[in-house]
């Protein structure tokens, strides 16, 4: 497939900073790419280099292998949307895509057909200074598309959209590549955009991490999943886990999440030991826990990056596994008994029946997990 | 480069700036109107008169030409407002989308600039035939006498102001911090050169406001009273003046193209 922007070994070493380190991706034509990474990650850079707005410090940054200062026209090629606090306040927001189009030679008959497009056409008049951060960010999007250009440049385009604004965002991306043009659309939250991208580019300290498409991307996800568990006895759950030794997550004071665990493993204990519950939810494996365990688990292979102090796609040691039996060590703190009519039959006093005792009930198999 | 002039000029004309400027040129003409009319009147003419009526050629070439006396002040404030205004509100973001190549942007603002100061220039005239020409006729003055100085003012005010404009520009090019180019040239115009002209013998006539005070006797064909200060003739002051600001602008436009618009 043909690309339409190609970015080559791309380095920007800003004083005492290197914001992009070797970054190397293209965006195929015709198609959707998101470019993901967290703040920080040297995204908004790369795309200013892009455009010609920050000197490249080593490598390149093309449109079919022309750099954004060659090529003629350029508002009619390439439109981008950078950030949705450059408009004079005190001027309409028609003039303000007139002086564009003037400057570029573009018919003014295009600055209605552009608020129209982005649905400003009743508001054209207004000032700038009187818009929302939405209404900005819609008519940054009308600026670039003043040129009629093949090609979408956008930075953070869902920054200050209500989730009204961001479906409209997706739609409209969507209609973009349909007609044939090929976007560039930069995001902190994978979750925005996974509606929206065909390619996903990710990058994390201004390194590439990974370009795939997002299909590959969603495959990877599929193989994370998890139980969420609600409950006002939630600490006594808790410690039963931990004596287990099997990992969880405090989503909330009274809700943990434990990756990997299957509805047929939890049911059982759940109901053995007569713990009340509010809320048992089944957790897929979500793209943002992809994204989030690239980039984290990136920045903690690079040196001085964070560290990263969970492996959020498959705890090692993960599940509780019944058949090795080995059995877990009284977990302290479980009190005897389970203060309701006894179960039956009745677990043996102090040690939680099920945790570490044979099977009954096998835990699902987990991948990933010791078997 | 004609169509980057007019989107400028759309530009300028969208924002308040250039109309406050203006509204306060034309205050600031009519106040220097009546201090015309009110200077003491000459010792041996009747000395009761609280007020003079201009009459001598010197008295009507002041009124004619009051608008030049600060409205060179405006001009400078137009060019450095109209440069730096574009960093300040960021726009110049989508500037250098629309135009990468840094310089052509500010040739195209020098080339408005020197318009605006220019335009700046025809309406203080205007204002000032028809404020002063008010004034003149109320007092029993003759309207005409003062039309006939129209033609040896006008060339060198208007010249004048556009010069001050190319000058904003290029200091603003240099400075784009608006609130520190803005004391820049007012501090330079108000104090600094004041400060040089006292010190330093000769000084006078190299200074922006020598050179312009030289450009302005373009339709004068003498150097009017300006021989105590050594000025230049009129066209050298005009190509010192345009050098002082061509030079900030190709500095300006130089620095500009190696700068990150981040």
């Amino acid at each position: 497939m043909p690309s339409a922007i190609e970015i080559t070994h791309l380095t920007k070493q800003f004083r005492g900073v290197l914001a992009v380190n070797d970054l190397s991706f293209e965006v195929a034509q015709g198609r959707v790419t998101g470019f993901l990474g967290p703040n920080g990650s040297g995204k908004t850079t790369t795309l200013r280099m892009l455009l010609g707005l920050v000197k490249v410090t080593g490598g390149s940054a093309t449109f079919g292998g022309r750099p954004y200062q060659q090529i003629e026209e350029p508002v009619r090629h390439v439109g981008a949307v950078l950030e949705a606090t450059s408009f004079h306040p005190s001027r309409r927001a028609e003039d303000h895509l007139k002086m564009v189009a003037m400057s570029a030679g573009i018919p003014l008959i295009r600055v209605e057909e552009v608020l129209d497009l982005v649905g400003l056409a009743d508001v054209g008049r207004r000032r700038v200074g009187k818009f929302s951060l939405g209404m900005r960010q819609r008519l940054q999007l009308a600026t670039a598309l003043l040129g009629d250009p093949e090609i979408l440049i956008l930075d953070e385009p869902a920054n200050g959209l209500d989730p009204q604004g961001i479906q409209w965002l997706r739609t409209f991306i969507r209609h973009q590549a349909s007609t044939g043009r090929s976007v560039l659309v930069s995001s902190h939250l994978l979750s925005e955009m996974e509606e929206t991208v065909d390619d996903v580019v990710i990058v994390s300290q201004g390194q590439l991490v990974l370009q795939t498409t997002l299909a590959e991307l969603t495959t990877r996800a599929g193989t994370s999943t998890g139980m969420r568990v609600r409950s006002p006895e939630i600490g006594r759950f808790t410690d039963m886990l931990t004596a287990s030794a099997i990992t969880f997550r405090t989503i909330a004071p009274d809700t943990i999440s434990i990756d990997g665990a299957t509805p047929e493993w939890l049911g059982p204990i759940l109901a053995e030991h007569r713990i009340v519950v509010y809320e048992v939810a089944y957790e897929k494996g979500s793209l943002e826990d992809v994204f989030l365990t690239l980039t984290h688990g990136f920045e903690a292979a690079v040196p001085g990056g964070p560290s990263s102090t969970n492996d959020p796609v498959m705890p090692a040691g993960y599940g509780y596994q019944s058949g090795t039996g080995t059995p877990a060590p009284p977990p302290p703190g479980i009190p005897e008994g389970f203060g309701g009519p006894p179960p039956s039959p009745p677990p043996p006093p102090g040690i939680p029946e099920g945790f570490g005792g044979p099977p009954p009930p096998p835990p699902a198999p987990l991948p990933g997990g010791p078997s | 480069m004609i169509r980057v002039v007019r989107a400028e000029w759309l530009k300028l004309r969208t924002t308040a700036v250039p109309w406050v400027l203006t509204g306060i040129a034309v205050l600031a003409l009519g106040l220097t109107i009546l201090g015309l009319f009110l200077q003491k009147p000459d010792f041996n003419q009747s000395s009761n008169a609280g007020y003079i009526v201009p009459h001598t050629t010197q008295q009507l070439n002041n009124l004619a030409g009051a608008g030049l006396s600060f409205g060179y002040l405006f001009a400078l404030l137009l060019g450095v407002l109209c440069i730096t205004t574009e960093f300040r509100h960021k726009t110049v973001t989508t500037a250098f989308l629309v135009t990468p190549n840094r310089p052509v942007f500010v040739v195209g603002k020098l080339i408005l600039a020197a318009l605006a100061g220019a335009a700046l220039a025809v309406v203080l005239l205007v204002a000032t035939l028809t404020g002063g020409g008010l004034a003149l006729v109320a007092r029993g003055g003759s309207f005409s006498s003062l039309l006939h100085q129209v033609p040896s003012v006008a060339p060198g005010m208007i010249l004048v102001m556009a010069l001050f404009g190319i000058l904003g520009v290029g200091v603003g090019s240099l400075l784009t911090n608006q609130v520190a180019a803005i004391v820049t040239v007012l501090g330079w115009f108000i104090i600094g050169q004041t400060i040089l002209v006292g010190l330093v013998n000769g000084a006078a006539r190299w200074v922006p406001t020598g050179a312009a005070s030289a450009a302005a006797n373009v339709s004068q064909g003498h150097r009017d009273g300006a021989a105590s200060f050594q000025l230049f003739n009129w066209w050298q002051g005009t190509l010192l003046m345009l050098a002082y600001g061509l030079v900030f602008a190709v500095i300006g436009s130089a620095v500009l193209t190696q700068r990150d618009i981040s």
